[in-house]
């Protein structure tokens, strides 16, 4: 009972009052509709008052109004978190501006003795109920979020049967004691219109916000003094204005879209488990690649004899690879008197490693450019990319004891004496140091 | 000359260079103005620098969270960042392009400033901290580009410090050598490996940074208390207060300059414009990529060099280098039209070798 | 033909292709197996050609330096394992088959899927038209270029950053137009308020000439 007196009787009652109220009001006693300014009274806490309670109630409402009237669009926008988020983020603050205003302006109007004389009981009425609206509205934006998204399925379509004739206040009915006095508050309220000053908000200032900005002319002498100290101070309270409005709009949008991300790019990629195994696997085949090369060089730093292969395995025309002591890839042929023929495998161009194949006329190629170099000589093809001959590598014989059968200089200068019928038995060596090998 | 003479000559100098009178807020915010003539944009240029600069220091610092100097890792970290880092794609695309946005506003301010005689007496110490940040500029980028550890990066630091070893060539006897211990001290090691990996991570975040902000330090010092150049032969009657409102047309500038920066990073991936066997990750036993070239910067000296003797690159930097330090000296009394002649002959030079340098390079080489 | 013979010859028949199909497996697997493993630089040849931009063989491959050798994803290094999912993927003819090839990287296994090694073999004298063959449904990266679009110019079909740099630019900025706006009206808005701040600082401590 009380819910259909409440939640339906009460709603229609406020709304036909407000608009014949209105009506009634404007046409006879016109100049009433005011707000009953009392800035020539007092306009120092006004400003902190007025301006705080307008801007934020007034995107309040706009924003309770655009859910009324586009709810599609709008319930279709909050499904982005962001966007809700950003919303509701908003709206609290809005709702805590327009708060501080309105407590100013319950201070001022209750402790200024110039005030009190021009002020009415209704007056403190209305004061009261936007106080305690606009703190239901604060408390239904904490405790039951999210606002934003659930009045376009329970307050929008209530609003809309009401408007219709068609009154359902189910829709409304279940919800918690402190929505339901927001939103019988709004009816009070809108109730109460044509008995207040509300009524100027039907006299909406729109051009306010474009006229150029007055400036009062005093010709009293006392005045003149601090005339232009009062020109200045307001012109820099307007830059400060613009400048308080872009910052909170840039900041806010940069909060917004940088926020998430900020977080996300400290608190550190959380990857999921096949891509945090996939990305070990990387690591560790780069880490295996490391350690291999570690190998090697250690192998290098650690022996004087790096072994290349066996004299019997290798070949004249097929080279087989090996890494050298600086590091770099080379090939070992068997020369054509049976010794061994080693020689870098690192192109003289741009670095590939050279093929291991001899082709017909004894030339291996290096197949990024196509460079053929002889493996006698080392020298380039002359319409080769590479100009410089590739360098040959010295090598030593030993025996399978470990005896030092020949040695040959990367010069060409030979040492030792191998026996061809022990050929079998030696194997090819790189040496760190070139010795002399004394022939026995 | 009386060695109390030459001192006083010296403190002279440095009174007159340092007119710490100065330096009170009326001298430096209230009364500081910029003159307003048709040169009035190369105003602009050097703070559009030290935006990038700014730019540079904020994103390296969120690239240090994630970035590893060691030859295993530094890849594998670098594409970590990219992949898979909130905005580690976007950080890092700023970082690339926001070097080469600072490199080429340098190039522009330095113009700028010479063609607009901004080193005349009292300023000649602006000029020389501007020098020494130009270098170190340079040297940012060149440490910087090494530490990705791709194909690109090795092998055009070991192509950069190779050159050092060509003066060899031209030193008698065992000097010869001097230039390959020199490029060994440079790489901490035989060739290019995780020593210098580990010298150029710490040249770039830690030493190049704290002279840079000394040396800008002194620059910017400089700047404040001598207030803007004239920049034109007859003083301009009008100039505009330097706050607020040059700052402000100064702020919008950067934010255009912050867009299109943010525009460029976000959709334009630096390494798009490098085929991609470059950006793979360094081999040390493999073969090395075609293709390999120092950063766009570098272009005005390297082409030259690949294509003219040696002996006339080193003459040609070590006069161009002197010439810059002592510009203040050499150039006193040359008038602002052929300063400016000057620079449009050396922005003619830079971008033509800069944009052609590959094609004139091939034209030569047939 | 007497009903007789057309049956005999019928049987014969069967007989014949009986044996050749027990046989041809046989010997189209001795065909693989003995074919070395060859890279197709022609295919190469023509996207640098094409491009003008240098390339190598981990466009498709696993190793930057081909299929030949050992090291990792070369032929020579391969596990037994391995090697059988390299003869699967080597006898997918048509295309259609779900192949898994240890030397070929995702774009290389997507190239023999969706036309078979025939048809690829076949490219090889032409191997611009692999671009039409591919079709333009594919983008294995993301980056809004169709992979034979990439192949064609050269860029690499799996890094979604590495691409022909206008078209990259366009898609992405399609792609993050919202974002970009977005920037913009913050960066104006905050830039606005900062600039009046100025100003409104200024008002206030501006001292005038004389006073004071």
């Amino acid at each position: 009972m009380i819910d259909a007196f409440l939640l339906i009787g009460l709603p229609y009652v406020a709304i036909a009052v407000c608009i014949f109220g209105t009506i009634y009001r404007l046409r006879a006693e016109k100049f009433t509709q005011s707000a009953l300014s009392s800035q020539f009274l007092e306009s120092n806490q006004l400003v902190w008052g007025s301006l705080p309670w307008h801007i934020g109630i007034g995107l309040i409402i706009l924003a309770h109004l655009l859910a009324l009237i586009f709810p599609g669009t709008w319930s279709g926008l909050m499904q982005n978190r962001t966007i809700l988020y950003t919303t509701e983020g908003v709206g609290i603050a809005l709702a805590v501006l327009a708060v501080a205003g309105l407590v100013v302006l319950i201070i001022r109007r209750i402790t200024s003795a110039r005030i009190q004389a021009v002020t009415s009981v209704m007056d403190l009425v209305i004061l009261t109920l936007l106080l305690v609206q606009v703190g239901l509205g604060l408390a239904t934006a904490a405790i039951y979020r999210w606002g934003a998204m659930w009045a376009t399925a329970a307050a929008t379509p209530y609003v809309w049967s009401l408007l219709t004739f068609q009154p359902d206040a189910s829709y409304v009915s279940g919800l918690p004691l402190v929505i339901r006095g927001h939103i019988i508050g709004a009816w009070l309220i809108i109730l109460l219109i044509p008995f207040s000053r509300l009524i100027h908000m039907f006299a909406l200032p729109l051009d306010y916000l474009f006229r150029p900005p007055q400036k009062v002319v005093w010709i009293n002498p006392r005045h003149q003094e601090s005339a232009v100290e009062l020109v200045e101070r307001e012109a820099a309270r307007r830059y400060f204005l613009k400048g308080a409005v872009g910052v909170a709009a840039g900041g806010t949008l940069l909060t917004v879209g940088a926020a998430d991300k900020v977080f996300r790019f400290f608190f550190g990629p959380r990857l999921s488990e096949r891509e945090e195994a996939k990305l070990m696997a990387i690591r560790v085949k780069r880490l295996e690649k490391t350690v291999e090369h570690k190998k090697y060089e250690l192998e290098r730093q650690q022996n004087d004899y790096i072994f290349v292969a066996k004299l019997s395995e290798l070949e004249p025309r097929k080279g087989r690879y090996f890494i050298d002591y600086a590091m770099k890839p080379a090939l070992a042929f068997k020369d054509t008197d049976g010794m061994p023929l080693l020689i870098s495998a690192k192109c003289t161009h741009l670095g590939c490693t050279v093929g291991a194949d001899c082709n017909a006329e004894g030339k291996i190629l290096c197949p990024c450019h196509v460079s053929y170099f002889d493996i006698h000589t080392g020298k380039p093809n002359p319409d080769s990319p590479a100009k410089a001959p590739l360098p040959h590598i010295g090598w030593v014989l030993m025996d399978q004891d470990g005896k030092l059968v020949a040695s040959k200089h990367a010069d060409g200068s030979l040492t030792g004496r191998a026996d061809p019928e022990k050929a079998d038995t030696y194997s090819v060596f790189i040496a760190k140091y070139h010795e002399r090998v004394e022939e026995s | 000359m009386k060695p109390g003479t030459a001192l006083r000559s010296v403190t002279d100098f440095l009174a007159g260079r340092f007119p710490v009178d100065k330096l009170d807020f009326h001298s430096m915010v209230e009364k500081k103005e910029v003159p307003l003539h048709k040169m009035s944009w190369g105003y602009y240029t050097g703070g559009l620098t030290l935006f990038f600069f700014l730019v540079q220091v904020v994103t390296g610092l969120l690239l240090l969270f994630y970035y590893q100097p060691t030859v295993s890792d530094a890849h594998a970290s670098v594409e970590y960042i990219t992949q898979h880092v909130a905005c580690g794609a976007l950080i890092r695309n700023m970082h690339a392009w926001s070097s080469s946005c600072m490199i080429f506003f340098v190039i522009v301010h330095l113009l700028v400033t010479f063609a607009m005689k901004a080193f005349e007496k009292p300023r000649e110490i602006t000029w020389i901290a501007g020098v020494m940040l130009l270098f170190l500029t340079f040297t940012f980028g060149f440490t910087g580009y090494l530490l990705p550890w791709n194909q690109i990066a090795v092998n055009a630091t070991k192509v950069g410090l190779q050159s050092v070893e060509y003066a060899g060539a031209y030193l008698p006897g065992t000097l010869s050598e001097l230039p390959r211990i020199l490029r060994e001290t440079f790489q901490g090691e035989a060739s290019v490996g995780q020593s210098t990996l580990g010298r150029f991570y710490a040249l770039h975040v830690v030493i190049l940074p704290l002279c840079f902000v000394a040396v800008l330090g002194l620059h910017l010092l400089q700047v404040q208390l001598h207030g803007m150049s004239q920049g034109i032969d007859t003083p301009s009657p009008t100039s505009e207060r330097f706050f607020p409102i040059f700052f402000s047309k100064d702020l919008e500038v950067w934010s255009v300059a912050f867009l299109i920066l943010f525009v460029l990073a976000l959709c334009l991936p630096f390494e798009s414009f490098l085929p991609f066997p470059l950006l793979e990750p360094y081999d040390p036993l493999g073969a090395t990529p075609a293709g390999i070239k120092p950063e766009w910067y570098f272009y005005f000296v390297y082409y030259p060099l690949e294509l003219l003797p040696f002996w006339v690159i080193m003459l040609g930097s070590a006069v161009v280098a002197a010439g810059l330090f002592l510009t203040p000296w050499i150039f006193k009394g040359t008038s602002r039209k052929t300063l400016a002649f000057i620079a449009v002959a050396a922005t003619l030079y830079l971008v033509v070798m800069t944009l052609f340098g590959e094609q004139i390079y091939h034209l030569v080489k047939g | 033909m007497s009903r007789e013979s057309t049956l005999l010859v019928r049987a014969n028949g069967i007989r014949i292709m009986l044996r050749l199909a027990l046989v041809w497996p046989v010997l189209t697997g001795c065909a693989l197996w003995t074919t070395a493993a060859t890279a197709y630089p022609e295919f190469q040849q023509f996207t640098e050609k094409n491009s003008s931009r240098t390339t190598n063989c981990a466009m498709c491959h696993i190793n930057p330096n081909g299929p030949v050798g050992e090291g990792d994803g070369q032929v020579g290094r391969l596990t037994d394992k391995e090697l059988e999912r390299l003869n699967k993927a080597r006898s997918a003819l048509e295309p259609g088959q779900d192949v898994d090839s240890p030397i070929l990287n995702e774009f290389g296994n997507h190239i023999i899927k969706e036309i078979g090694k025939s048809k690829f073999l076949e490219l090889r004298k032409d191997p611009g038209k692999l671009v039409e063959a591919l079709g333009d449904k594919s983008d294995l990266d993301g980056d809004g270029i169709p992979d034979s679009r990439e192949y064609a110019a050269g860029t690499d079909p799996l890094n979604k950053f590495h691409g022909d740099p206008w078209l990259l630019f366009v898609n992405n900025l399609k792609r993050e137009l919202v974002h970009v706006a977005l920037a913009i009206v913050a960066t104006t808005a905050l830039v606005f308020g900062l600039a009046n701040f100025i100003r409104g600082l200024h008002v206030l401590t501006d001292r005038k000439p004389g006073s004071d």
